[in-house]
């Protein structure tokens, strides 16, 4: 529109000589529009303007093309936005502000520590002897009447009570597995219960290479208390970068637990640091083990019984002792090693392939009555009783920053083939159970080197035995067969008088831990992936009357 | 063995030195066939003297404290009182003496007659 303004205007000009206010309605003439009452303005101001020019410098030619200045239209339908406006201003009131300061003159750091619990000292109270004397000698005689005739008694024979409600069926209560692990195939190496009874972890790698591998594994953690138990997440994953082969919770830290890597590494992980699990490692140094870890066992420091080291053992024949020193790292204390020719010779062995005079070490069990003397399960099939408190130096030459120790003192006959588990039993201080590749569970006695009785449970493999922490006659033992055995010696000492099924395919279950706390939970991990944690029927969990006796008497009967 | 006037006299000498006598008489006791342990407590339970363990000691002291076997007794019938307390447990019997101030407890391990295992045959 402009521009055929601009048009109108140019030819509008040649006529408009010398008309002044006349170009107005000529401008209008030609092409009338409506001009609002500012636009009718601005157009005579142009017109006049254009026409002023025209008369300007000469006289222009009859057709000249001028220019003229812009033509604005202002619109018509957009009304000119009037506006009302009010000014208004607002001003909070002051501020007051004051300064103060103050510093605190005296300072005092406390700092507080709780100790384990020692032995609790009970108070010796002030007595009167003669009171006593005289209290004494009016009760004798009452005390011995009575005890001859309990002697005699056959009032409660074979008389028990129940005071539970007995569990007749062995129950599945969790099935837990790591999805990521179970995707790479890794079977569970390790299950350990913490010191509480309340969490499991279990320590995923592989049974079956024989290859170095640089599998990542994992370990796993769950928190069986916690409401909204979820069996395929657990409470706490650590990534390890190596298969993990063993695991050992705490003995009362619940929280830090011990593992051997297949790389012959033991790390020391602490579940309750989400971010930052790994505590101590032992690295890879010249003392570390140059064969994978099969078992890590916690220990308590000689002096300070509330401290612990770690206890290693490994194919490579070095049993290693290791302490966790600042900066996260393990350090060696102490170490073992077992040569061929350093042996205790009470048993004919088999004459080792020439050139190997180390012993591969599988398993590893303390007595629970002496705390220094520990047995060993080697792959020649022949455990071993050691001692910490051995003195003579083994003759090997790996090398170590600690001086290595013979520490075997006696050797018992041995299995068909490579032990992998030494359990002792809790309740009496000679016994002891091995199981090995051949299927069978040896119960040996410390005293003598034959085994005292010897069950064959399982045409396969066996992975491992554990004894009952609460009834002197009950084992239970891991087969590769895929089932969990448990044995009541009392009922029967040649057939399991339970025999629980894991796996559904016969992969074979690898690693069995009972609950010291909750004596009714027993964990086992197996090949494929899945820790499965079964609830005990009562029998397995209340000691009948008399049982340790009658443990004694195995003991005795059968050796003779 | 001492004949009786001797014996009176070895009884007259204890009771010249109470202390002896009373370790004399725990001993006695401990003899007896079968007997695990023996303790003596006072009416608070705190032990006095005790031939088992300290942890084995301070779980069979907590026994007196809560003794309530007094009360049931004399309750029921004021002319009756409580004299000996005898409890079968699982692994052994309890007995406890009691006294005005002081509590006799001794731990016995009853012999079965019948054995309950068999030996196995060696596969």
């Amino acid at each position: 529109m402009l521009r055929e303004a601009q048009g109108q205007r140019s030819r509008c000009s040649a006529p408009a000589r010398g008309a002044g206010r006349g170009a107005v309605p000529m401008a209008t003439r030609v092409r009338p529009w409506r001009l609002g009452p500012a636009g009718s303005a601005g157009a005579e101001k142009l017109a006049t303007g254009g026409a002023a020019s025209a008369e300007g410098p000469g006289r222009p030619g009859p057709l000249q093309d001028e220019t003229l200045g812009v033509a604005s239209v202002p619109s018509r339908w957009r009304d000119a936005q009037g506006f009302r406006g009010e000014t208004k201003s607002c001003q909070t009131a002051s501020v007051a502000t004051a300064d103060a300061a103050s510093q605190a003159r005296k300072r005092a750091d406390a700092e507080v520590q709780t100790e384990a619990p020692g032995p609790g000292v009970l108070p010796a109270p002030r007595h009167d002897s003669a009171r006593l004397a005289a209290f004494l000698r009016r009760v004798e005689a009452t005390v011995v009447r009575e005890l001859n005739r309990n002697w005699r008694s056959h009032a409660f024979d074979g008389f028990s009570v129940n005071w539970t409600e007995p569990q007749c069926t062995v129950t599945c209560l969790h099935t837990l597995g790591y999805p990521p692990a179970q995707g790479q195939g890794l079977h569970v190496t390790s299950v350990s219960w913490n010191t509480t009874g309340s969490v499991v972890a279990c320590a995923y790698g592989r049974l079956d290479d024989g290859d170095w591998s640089t599998l990542k594994s994992f370990v796993c953690a769950w928190n069986l208390d916690r409401r909204g138990l979820s069996p395929r997440q657990p409470s706490a994953v650590v990534e390890v970068p190596s298969a993990v082969m063993c695991l050992a919770f705490h003995p009362t830290q619940p929280s830090h637990v011990a593992g051997g890597l297949y790389s012959g590494e033991v790390l020391v992980w602490d579940l309750s640091r989400p971010e930052d699990p790994l505590l101590w490692c032992t690295g890879l140094t010249d003392d570390t083990h140059t064969d994978p870890v099969y078992q890590v066992v916690w220990l308590p420091e000689p002096r300070h019984s509330h401290h612990f080291r770690v206890l290693s053992v490994a194919t490579d024949g070095k049993v290693l002792l290791w302490q966790g020193v600042g900066a996260g790292q393990l350090q060696l204390t102490e170490g073992f090693a077992l040569v061929v020719q350093q042996l205790p010779r009470n048993t004919k062995l088999k004459k080792p392939p020439r050139g190997e005079t180390e012993v591969g070490t599988t398993a590893v069990a303390f007595s629970s009555f002496d705390p220094s003397l520990f047995v060993l399960g080697t792959e020649g099939g022949f455990p071993l009783k050691c001692s910490l408190a051995a003195e003579e130096a083994a003759l090997t030459r790996m090398p170590s920053s600690v001086p290595l120790r013979a520490p075997a003192q006696f050797t018992f006959s041995p299995h068909g083939g490579p032990v992998y588990s030494v359990s002792c039993s809790p309740f009496h201080r000679n016994l002891f159970l091995s199981a090995g590749t051949d299927g069978h569970v040896h119960l040996y006695s410390m005293l003598q080197a034959q085994p005292l009785t010897s069950l064959r449970l399982s045409p396969k493999y066996l992975f491992a035995v554990r004894w009952s922490p609460v009834r002197p006659l009950v084992f239970a033992a891991a087969s590769g067969e895929g089932d969990v055995q448990l044995f009541d010696l009392q009922k029967s000492s040649q057939k399991p008088t339970v025999s629980i099924k894991q796996t559904q395919d016969g992969s074979p279950v690898y690693c069995l831990e009972f609950n010291r706390q909750q004596t009714q939970l027993l964990a086992a991990g197996d090949a494929q992936g899945t820790v499965k944690v079964w609830q005990l029927s009562s029998e397995f969990t209340e000691q009948g009357p008399r049982e340790t006796e009658d443990l004694e008497q195995l003991a005795e009967e059968v050796a003779t | 063995m001492p004949g009786p006037a001797l014996s009176r006299v070895h009884g007259l000498f204890l009771s010249l030195v109470p202390s002896l006598e009373v370790e004399e008489t725990l001993e006695r006791l401990q003899s007896q066939k079968g007997v695990q342990g023996i303790m003596v407590a006072n009416t608070e339970g705190i032990p006095i003297k005790s031939t088992m363990d300290d942890p084995t000691t301070a779980r069979y002291a907590k026994l007196t404290c809560n003794l309530k076997a007094r009360s049931t007794v004399h309750t029921s019938d004021p002319q009756n009182d409580f004299t000996f307390l005898r409890i079968r447990s699982k692994k052994n019997e309890i007995m406890v003496a009691p006294d005005k101030d002081y509590f006799l407890i001794v731990i016995q391990n009853p012999t079965e007659s019948a054995t309950l295992w068999a030996p196995s045959v060696i596969t």
